[in-house]
C-alpha cells in the first residue's frame, strides 16, 4: 500500500525532472524554430512567418563554405590520425607490462583537463617555433591533440572488458605478438575504436577555442567562421547551421549506439563475460 | 632425445616479492604420459603450468621440451597447446576459425587447414559445428572446441588449466572420461592442473602433488592413495583414519602402541623403537565387527575395540564414527549394502590388516621430491 507521502514525493521528483529536461531542450527548440524564421532581423519569438532563407543563405555563403571545407578536412584527418595513434597507445597501456604506465596514461589524457585556450596558445607557439606557418597543418596538429584523449579513453574502456587470456591464447597457438594484436585484440576492441572515432570527430568538428588560435585569415574552421560572422552581424544563418549540426550529431550518435551499444561507453566490453 | 623425458622441469623457482611461489620444482614427463599437477590453491601448480607455457618467466631453473631448452623462448616459440580454464575461445571467430588459428600461425599449408580442422573436430565429436560461433555452443561443447584448438597443431605437450571446473557436476564426469580417451587416442603428452583429487585420479597416469611451491610427492594415483609419504598427502587425497602411538619392540618385529591398542608393524627394520608415529589407514580398509562376531572374522591382523558414536548414511556409502577406548575418534566407511549397520552405542571391533596402512612421522619433512 502506497502512502500519501510517497505520492507527493513522486510528484515533486517528476516535476523537477520535467523542468530540468525542458531547461536542457528549450534552447535547442528555439534555435530550430528560429532557423525557419522568414524575417530578415532577429525578432521576437515565435516567428510570424516561416521560410528556408537562412538555409539558402548558408548554401550561398562562400565564407562559410570555406570554413565547412576546412573543418571537414581538419576533423577527418585529425580523427584518422588520432584513432590509429590512440588505439595503439591504449593497447600498449592496457596490455603492456612496463613502468610508468600510469604516468603515460595521465600524460596522454592531459589535454582533457588543460583548458583549450591554453592548448590553442601552446600549439600556436610550439608550431611557430618549429617554423610551421601553414594554417591547415597547424589546425590538424591541434585537433589531433584534442581528439587523441577521447580515442584513448574509449579504447581503454573497451579493452578493460577484453580478457588478456585471449592474447595469451593467441600466443600459445603460435601467433607473434603483433599478429595476436591485429587478429584478436583489435577485432575485440572494434566497437570501442569506432565509438572513439565518432566521438573524436564530433569533438573536433565543434571545437572553437583551439581553432581560433590556430586559424589564419584564409584557413579557418566552420565554428570559427560562424563566430566571426556573428560578431560582425548577428543573423540567423547560425541557427540554420546549428540545426544541420544537430541533425548530423544525432545521426552519428544513433550510429554510435547501433555500432557499439551503450555498454561500451560505460566501460563494459561487448565480449566480456 | 629420451622418450622418458619429453618434458623436463629442472629446479624451477620463482618468487613474487618475498613469497616463493615455486621452490626448486623438478619433474619430468614421458612421451604420451598424462600428468596431473594437484594441490590446494596457491600451491604453485598454475604458476608451473604458465612457466611451461612461457607466460611466467622463472627466476631460475629450466624448462626442456623434446631435448630443447625452452626457458628463454617466448610462448609462441614453444611446441605447446594450452586449454584455458574458461576456454578463452575467440568470440569473434567461428569454431572452425578458432581451431584453424593455431595451424595458420604454426605454418601448416593453407589448403590442408580445412581438412585438418574437420578431422580434429570429429575427434572431439563436434562434426558439423565449424560454422557456429562459440557463444552458440553449450559449456561442454565449448570445452571440446578449446581442446580441439589446442590439439590441432599437434603440439609436443598439451597443457590444461582446470579444464573441467567450469562444467556442471554431471557433465564433468562424462567429459572427464572423454578427455582421457581423446588425449590417449592422440598419444598426447599432457599436463593437467587441477585442485580436484578425483579429477587427478581419473585423468592422470601420475600425480605431482604440490604444496606451498614444492612438490610433496610424485606417484601413480593408486600408490599416492595407498602409500602417502606425508601427512599432507594422506589428508589431501581421500580420507584417512589415524592412530597415533609409539613404536615398541615385540617378540617378532615391532608394534605401534596406540591408545586404542597394538598395531603390528612388519618389515620396517629401518625404524627404531621409541619413536612416535601415526598409523594412517583408509576408512574403507577397516571392517566394523559387532563384538559377538569378532572371533569369527579372518583376514585381519589387528583388532581395536571401540563404541559407535554416529552413523552417517550417504546414499551409496555409509560413514561410521567410532570412539576408541582412549577417546580418540576413528572413521570407517562401507558400502550401503543390505548388511545390518551397527547403531550408535554398539560395542564394536575395528578390524584391518596393518599392511594396508602406512606409518608416518608426526611432522612432515621438507625433503626435495623429484
Amino acid at each position: 500500500m502506497k502512502r500519501i507521502e510517497d505520492y507527493i514525493g513522486t510528484a515533486i521528483y517528476t516535476t523537477v525532472l520535467l523542468f530540468a529536461g525542458l531547461f536542457l531542450v528549450m534552447p535547442m527548440i528555439v534555435a530550430v524554430v528560429l532557423s525557419f524564421d522568414a524575417r530578415s532581423f532577429l525578432g521576437a519569438f515565435p516567428p510570424t512567418e516561416f521560410s528556408l532563407r537562412w538555409y539558402r543563405e548558408f548554401l550561398s555563403d562562400d565564407y562559410l563554405h570555406r570554413g565547412l571545407y576546412t573543418s571537414l578536412i581538419v576533423s577527418t584527418i585529425a580523427t584518422l590520425v588520432s584513432t590509429v595513434l590512440g588505439t595503439f597507445a591504449a593497447i600498449a597501456i592496457d596490455r603492456g607490462r612496463f613502468k610508468g604506465r600510469a604516468t603515460l596514461e595521465a600524460m596522454f589524457l592531459s589535454p582533457l583537463i588543460i583548458p583549450t585556450v591554453v592548448t590553442g596558445f601552446a600549439v600556436l607557439i610550439f608550431t611557430a617555433s618549429l617554423g610551421i606557418m601553414d594554417g591547415l597543418t597547424r589546425l590538424i596538429l591541434g585537433h589531433i591533440l584534442i581528439t587523441f584523449p577521447y580515442i584513448l579513453r574509449t579504447v581503454l574502456a573497451v579493452l578493460s572488458g577484453v580478457p588478456k587470456r585471449y592474447t595469451e591464447a593467441a600466443l600459445s597457438l603460435g601467433a607473434k605478438p603483433w599478429l595476436a594484436t591485429i587478429e584478436v585484440t583489435l577485432p575485440l576492441a572494434r566497437s570501442g575504436i569506432i565509438a572513439g572515432a565518432i566521438f573524436a570527430f564530433v569533438m573536433s568538428f565543434d571545437e572553437v577555442a583551439v581553432s581560433l588560435f590556430l586559424s589564419d585569415p584564409f584557413t579557418y574552421t566552420l565554428p570559427v567562421a560562424l563566430l566571426t560572422q556573428m560578431r560582425a552581424s548577428l543573423n540567423l544563418t547560425i541557427a540554420a547551421i546549428s540545426v544541420i549540426f544537430l541533425v548530423v550529431s544525432v545521426l552519428l550518435i544513433l550510429a554510435l549506439d547501433k555500432l557499439a551499444g551503450v555498454e561500451t561507453l560505460t566501460g563494459r566490453g561487448v565480449y566480456g563475460r | 632425445m629420451d622418450a622418458n623425458r619429453l618434458l623436463e622441469i629442472q629446479d624451477a623457482s620463482k618468487s613474487f616479492g618475498s613469497t616463493k611461489v615455486l621452490d626448486e620444482v623438478s619433474f619430468s614427463v614421458a612421451q604420451g604420459e598424462i600428468i596431473a599437477l594437484l594441490g590446494p590453491s596457491g600451491c604453485g601448480k598454475t604458476t608451473t603450468l604458465r612457466a611451461i607455457a612461457g607466460f611466467e618467466p622463472l627466476d631460475y631453473g629450466r624448462v626442456v621440451i623434446a631435448g630443447q631448452d625452452m626457458t628463454l623462448r617466448r610462448p609462441y616459440e614453444r611446441p605447446i597447446g594450452l586449454v584455458f580454464q574458461d576456454y578463452a575461445l575467440f568470440p569473434h571467430m567461428t569454431v572452425g576459425q578458432n581451431v584453424g588459428f593455431g595451424m595458420r600461425h604454426r605454418g601448416i599449408p593453407r589448403r590442408e587447414i580445412p581438412e585438418r580442422t574437420a578431422s580434429v573436430l570429429a575427434r572431439v565429436q563436434l562434426d558439423g559445428l565449424a560454422h557456429r560461433k562459440p557463444s552458440e555452443l553449450s559449456g561442454g561443447q565449448q570445452q571440446r572446441v578449446a581442446l580441439a584448438r589446442a590439439m590441432a597443431t599437434e603440439p609436443e605437450v598439451m597443457l590444461l588449466d582446470e579444464p573441467l571446473s567450469n562444467l556442471d557436476a554431471s557433465l564433468r564426469l562424462q567429459l572427464r572420461i572423454e578427455l582421457r580417451q581423446v588425449l590417449t587416442a592422440a598419444g598426447s603428452t599432457a599436463i593437467i592442473v587441477t585442485h580436484d583429487q578425483e579429477e587427478a585420479m581419473g585423468l592422470a597416469d601420475r600425480i605431482v602433488l604440490m604444496k606451498a611451491g614444492r612438490i610433496v610427492q610424485i606417484d601413480a594415483p593408486a600408490d599416492l592413495y595407498a602409500r602417502p609419504r606425508s601427512r599432507f598427502a594422506a589428508e589431501f587425497i581421500g580420507e584417512a583414519t589415524w592412530f597415533e602411538g609409539i613404536l615398541r619392540p615385540k617378540s617378532s618385529g615391532m608394534a605401534l602402541e596406540t591408545g586404542a591398542g597394538l598395531i603390528p608393524i612388519e618389515g620396517r627394520s629401518d625404524l627404531s623403537p621409541g619413536a612416535a608415529f601415526g598409523f594412517c589407514i583408509r576408512p574403507e580398509r577397516i571392517s566394523v565387527l559387532l563384538a559377538e562376531d569378532a572371533p569369527l572374522f579372518e583376514g585381519a591382523d589387528t583388532r581395536l575395540a571401540g563404541e559407535v558414536t554416529y552413523v552417517e548414511r550417504l546414499g551409496g556409502d555409509v560413514r561410521i564414527w567410532v570412539r576408541m577406548v582412549d577417546g580418540a575418534s576413528a572413521q570407517v566407511s562401507a558400502k550401503n549394502t543390505s548388511v545390518i549397520l551397527p547403531e550408535p552405542g554398539a560395542k564394536v571391533w575395528l578390524a584391518f590388516r596393518a599392511a594396508d596402512g602406512v606409518l608416518l612421522p608426526p611432522v612432515d619433512t621438507k625433503e626435495r621430491v623429484r
